[in-house]
């Protein structure tokens, strides 16, 4: 049976808003949906040469979350695994001025509105998982992850 | 040339470890040393732009790396930072065995408590050097 799975990879960024909400809107997609098998990409893994990370790109359709117009995460995972699937500008979804925040990183300083913020973010992310073709989602040739010793289908972070 | 160390956590997604090296990393510069340090986003760096190029090459940097794959210490070190020093969250983490700090989304109470410990050996290292 062919595996459904659905990449996404966040940038994660450190240095504002944008990077958190990235973050926190790709652990809630990966937690929450279950129509298809989500799994997160490691970015630093990525960045760092996995090779199983990259491939996983290649076969499975991937979506990238960056949290502001820089675009590192998609520009990096498209110079590695070739044309992704699919682009979130967090920036776009709660405005410049949030994404740029440097006030407002860390975990705890959020408040409700930068976790609505994230819901936000996360419900464009399922948009998007929901507009690539159903036919795209089987993997062919993927082996596993690199971050665990073997790759456990029930796994679903990388 | 920028004298603040630069201190970069892998931010890792998938496991607790990545959560508690951004965690701690940002406490840093926030509270413990904002006028010595600051943060550079990890996925920016290895983008090889310009900007982010002439803030990183040369400099002395703090790398805070969730798992043994010390992907945020390569990732630098390819970039032309300076590591001066390799941190581990996991080094920490075999302190307080038996405990547990939380998920990748949210730390808990013991997870903050580790993450204020890791923070304080960064400052440490940033005083040292500034």
């Amino acid at each position: 049976m062919s595996e459904l799975k659905v990449g996404v990879i966040s940038c994660s960024g450190e240095e504002c808003l944008g990077g958190t909400i990235s973050r926190l809107a790709t652990r809630k997609v990966l937690e929450e949906l279950k129509l298809v098998e989500t799994v997160t990409l490691c970015l630093p893994l990525y960045l760092a040469g996995g090779k199983e990370e990259r491939n996983f790109a290649k076969v499975f359709p991937t979506i990238s979350v960056d949290g502001c117009d820089k675009f590192c995460a998609k520009r990096s995972t498209e110079k590695y695994s070739g044309k992704i699937s699919g682009f979130i500008d967090v920036s776009k979804i709660i405005g410049n001025e949030n994404a740029l925040n440097t006030k407002i990183v860390r975990n705890k300083d959020l408040k409700d509105e930068h976790l609505q913020m994230a819901d936000k973010v996360a419900s464009e992310i399922v948009k998007m998982i929901s507009s690539i073709s159903p036919d795209s989602y089987s993997g062919k040739s993927f082996r596993g992850c690199s971050c665990g010793s073997n790759f456990d289908p029930g796994l679903k972070t990388m | 040339m920028d004298k603040k160390v630069k201190v970069v956590p892998c931010s890792g997604i998938g496991k607790v470890y990545g959560l508690m090296a951004r965690e701690a990393v940002l406490k840093t510069v926030f509270e413990l040393c904002p006028e010595k340090s600051e943060t550079v986003c990890l996925a920016y760096i290895v983008t090889g732009d310009k900007e982010v190029k002439e803030k990183i090459e040369g400099c002395d940097c703090i790398t805070v790396d969730g798992c043994p794959k010390m992907c945020a210490s390569k990732n630098v070190s390819i970039a032309g930072g300076i590591v001066v020093e390799e941190m581990k969250v996991l080094d920490t983490v075999k302190e307080h065995k038996g405990q547990k700090f939380g998920s990748p989304t949210q730390l808990n109470t013991d997870g903050d408590s580790v993450i204020s410990e890791i923070a304080e050996k960064i400052a440490k290292k940033i005083n040292e050097i500034n």
